[in-house]
């Protein structure tokens, strides 16, 4: 073998190590919070399975405000679900939908809890309605490659005095398309965020934000409203049925 | 359930529970009229925290009592006790007369002989027992000072009892000399336990009735106070008989214990009596020593006590907490219990909470139910100090707080006794989890059930916050900028280097001398002088090169000499140059010779080159 060969190789293993190394470093202070994560997680299970569900939805409560995840938020619903709290529990399964919108156990959910409690579903704008298809984060990370991958392709060429070939300008053309439509997309991501649900049966819709505000109507719980403002312990909504102060803690938006 | 005991000065902790026994051995045998106001005092007197009647009381209320006898012909007594004084001591002029109290007209003013001294008019009624009927006894006492010796006589004198006349005898007092011996009158003592006190602080007041001749005790009933701004507490009256030092005797003596409350700010004079009634004792007595009992049918005698004088001060307004129901004295409080720590929503749940203090705790109103969202509070009937507690939601982590403070009143401050919140989980009413299958199965897509739980995690992000309304992510977009930008700013570089290429020689000539001059210092500091001539040759047509431009290689010492200076070309500069390209030339002579000190080049070598390097 040749000597020269011999010392290149080693030089790529000695990299290679020291990148696993620094993986192994990054990844090591995660590893016990995930440790925990998982204890909570399977703690929760178990209270659940041992019917203790007011238990089980303070711990995957406890665990969906530290590390949010779709099987945490499916689960929370439930545990919520089976304590009589439908608010709360189609809260827990729409931002499970949030975080993941493929989740098949919170759609599935929110059916069956939609049709039990007889309450509607957010009325979505067209934009908000595509940007369900991804999660949040996804569109804006596409948006941004979008932008820079086209104009890369417009400007790369020129620096590196390379001819700009057609496949450059169809790319270009397509990532500025995608970019341009995942504007919207992300618009529809910040506009969901205004949407929330109303957590307690019976919550009463106040024409002032004050505790003696005449009643305009009582809001099932699960229903779906976008705050508009706040004024100290009370929140403007606009439901599908009219407009009015509710008290915060009655109402829980999909991105706290 | 209720655990409350009390520990004062006068007495020693008790237990609640034995307390409220007491009307029941209370209402035995008194006359009808005492019977019936006995039974009424707890409610009368306990406006504040009603005490509980014991089982049975209503009932006796319902059962026909004796009658009063108000046709037996109406005698009356009147009598000086002691009948022989001396000048300035007390005496009692005492009538009594067998009829109720409120039939008899009794005269504002009675004419009393000159030299005697009356003092304010003490009267009081108590009913006996006979046969089958209860027989009135009402009483009319004077403290009396004569203020001259002699004998004085109240003349008799007529009083109208129910319509009837009825003679009042005389009543004869001996006013002797010092030397004479006399009885000293007879007469209660009253002792308090605290003469400044706050008002609604209960303290504790003894009647004391000494021993007769040979320590005969004598039971004492129908006591009272007499005197504005007092409530006092019958329920809880303890009697005992023990041995007291009065006035420097050891004398057996029938103590009456009962509580004390001052319901008006201020000095408050008052004072106690009661009725000697042989040996018609009416509540339990604890009797420690030797006693010897009064015997015979009893004689009712109406005695009082000096009166004595408090100072009450009101409660300060300032630092007043919330929850105060009055409690004054030191009180300590058990944690609290729940009866259960899992409840519906809508189910009741008792919270038991018992108090105990160093003050009285008969009038000891518990904390008041306070108002809440979440929570129906029940306050349990006094004097039981519980809650029942019924969640009407099912958002609460713990019971409320229920505050309470009571009133020190040795630091005279307000202190907190809040119970605490305690951790409770409320269960709400549950929801289906699957629905019965439909008749028209198809037309709706909801699912019939809920899903299973997932079993992981699954997607996991860091927050629910989207990454569009984060700051940072905003940060991030400015990476590719700044990498663009970096780009541009070298393409705009490498153009412009393009367009002057002398600019790249110039400093590719500057790095390359640089280099050259480095191994010439190497040179000169190993002492080579061939290699420091060759360092010394080559840095100065690195140098003049950029000029051409031309390689360095293929540039002479003309070339050399034709960078420099006008007047250098001729001069000592020109010699080194010369000097150094005849010694790199010398190498490729036919006859080497001896090279001569070339290292002695080297001021005029760097000379040179610091002149071309400017040039550069």
């Amino acid at each position: 073998m040749n000597p020269k060969c011999k010392v290149v190789s080693s030089n790529r293993l000695r990299t290679g190590l020291a990148i696993c190394l620094a993986l192994a470093v990054l990844a090591g202070p995660a590893s016990p919070s995930r440790a925990a994560t998982n204890d909570l997680f399977a703690r929760g299970l178990e209270l659940s399975r041992a019917g203790q569900f007011p238990e089980a939805a303070a711990a995957f409560g406890t665990l969906a405000r530290t590390q949010p995840s779709a099987g945490t938020l499916v689960n929370l619903g439930l545990a919520e679900w089976q304590r009589g709290r439908a608010g709360a529990a189609i809260l827990a399964w729409e931002q499970a939908r949030w975080i993941d919108p493929f989740d098949p156990r919170a759609g599935s959910n929110l059916k069956f809890a939609r049709q039990v409690a007889q309450v509607d579903e957010p009325q979505l704008k067209w934009f908000e309605a595509v940007s369900a298809c991804l999660p949040p984060n996804a569109w804006v990370w596409l948006t941004g490659a979008m932008l820079w991958l086209g104009v890369g392709l417009l400007v790369l060429p020129g620096i590196f005095r390379r001819r700009m070939a057609g496949w450059h300008q169809f790319l270009a053309a397509l990532a500025f398309g995608i970019f341009l439509f995942s504007l919207t997309a992300n618009f529809g991501v910040v506009s969901r965020t205004e949407i929330g649900f109303v957590l307690k049966k019976n919550a009463s819709l106040r024409l002032t934000p004050t505790q003696n505000g005449e009643i305009v109507s009582t809001l099932a719980a699960g229903e779906p409203a976008r705050q508009l403002r706040t004024r100290g312990h009370y929140l403007f909504i606009r439901t599908l049925g009219g407009a009015g102060w509710v008290e915060q803690n009655e109402f829980g938006l999909l991105c706290p | 359930m209720i655990a409350m005991d009390c520990a004062q000065p006068l007495a020693p902790r008790q237990n609640l529970t034995k307390v409220f026994r007491f009307p029941i051995f209370f209402g035995l045998r008194p006359s009808a009229f005492g019977f019936i106001l006995l039974l009424l005092k707890p409610f009368l007197a306990s406006a504040q925290a009603p005490p509980q009647l014991p089982p049975g009381g209503l009932m006796q209320l319902q059962v026909p009592q004796p009658s009063v006898d108000l046709s037996s012909p109406v005698s009356a007594v009147a009598a000086f006790d002691p009948p022989s004084v001396h000048v300035g001591e007390k005496t009692y002029y005492r009538v009594t007369i067998d009829a109720t109290e409120s039939s008899i007209q009794w005269p504002d003013a009675i004419s009393a002989p000159a030299g005697l001294e009356f003092g304010p008019k003490i009267s009081g009624q108590i009913t006996q027992m006979l046969m089958n009927q209860f027989r009135p006894h009402a009483s009319f006492v004077y403290e009396v000072k004569p203020r001259a010796e002699g004998h004085f006589t109240v003349a008799p004198f007529r009083v109208d009892v129910s319509g009837t006349p009825v003679d009042i005898p005389a009543a004869s007092l001996d006013v002797v000399p010092p030397s004479d011996r006399t009885a000293a009158a007879r007469q209660l003592r009253l002792e308090i336990s605290q003469t400044n006190v706050f008002l609604g602080q209960p303290f504790r007041a003894r009647v004391i009735l000494p021993g007769g001749p040979n320590n005969e005790i004598e039971a004492l009933r129908e006591i009272e106070f007499r005197g504005d701004g007092l409530m006092v507490d019958k329920i809880v009256l303890q009697q005992a008989i023990e041995p007291l030092n009065l006035d420097g005797q050891l004398k057996m003596a029938l103590v009456s214990e009962m509580t004390v409350t001052p319901i008006a700010a201020g000095p408050l004079k008052f004072a106690a009596q009661g009725f000697a009634a042989g040996r018609e004792f009416t509540a339990p007595i604890s009797i420690h020593g030797q006693v010897n009992f009064f015997g015979g049918m009893p004689r009712y005698v109406l005695l009082v006590s000096d009166p004595v004088e408090i100072h009450v001060r009101p409660l300060p307004v300032d630092g007043e907490l919330p929850g105060f129901t009055g409690a004054i004295g030191r009180f300590f409080q058990d944690p609290p219990h729940l009866a259960t720590n899992r409840v519906h929503v809508g189910e009741p749940v008792s919270l038991t909470v018992a108090f105990h203090g160093e003050g009285d705790l008969t009038r000891f109103v518990p904390p008041a139910a306070r108002r809440s969202r979440d929570w129906q509070i029940i306050a349990d009937p006094p004097p039981a100090t519980g809650f029942t507690l019924i969640p009407l939601a099912d958002d609460m982590r713990e019971t409320p707080a229920i505050p309470f403070s009571y009133f020190d009143p040795d630091t005279a401050r307000y202190e907190d006794l809040t119970i605490p919140p305690l951790p409770v989980t409320i269960v709400g009413e549950g929801l289906p989890v699957e629905l019965p299958p439909l008749d028209n199965a198809g037309k709706t897509e909801a699912p019939l059930k809920l899903s299973a739980a997932a079993p992981a995690p699954g997607k996991t992000v860091s927050g629910l916050k989207p990454l569009q309304l984060r700051l940072w992510f905003a940060g991030v977009q400015l990476v590719p900028v700044l990498a663009f930008l970096a780009l541009w700013q070298w393409d705009r570089r490498r153009r412009f280097l393009e367009a002057h290429p002398e600019i790249v020689r110039r400093a590719q000539a500057r790095r390359a001398l640089r280099r050259e001059k480095r191994q010439l210092q190497a040179a000169v500091g190993a002492g080579d002088a061939v290699a420091f001539i060759h360092h010394a040759a080559r840095a100065m047509t690195i140098a003049v090169a950029p000029h051409f431009p031309a390689n360095p290689r293929a540039l002479v010492c003309g070339d050399v000499l034709a960078q420099l200076a006008a007047t250098g070309q001729n001069g000592p500069a020109a010699d080194t140059v010369k000097s150094v390209f005849a010694a790199v030339d010398a190498r490729f002579a036919v006859t080497p010779t001896r090279p001569p000190d070339w290292l002695a080049l080297r001021p005029g070598v760097e000379s040179v080159l610091q002149t071309l390097e400017e040039k550069l």
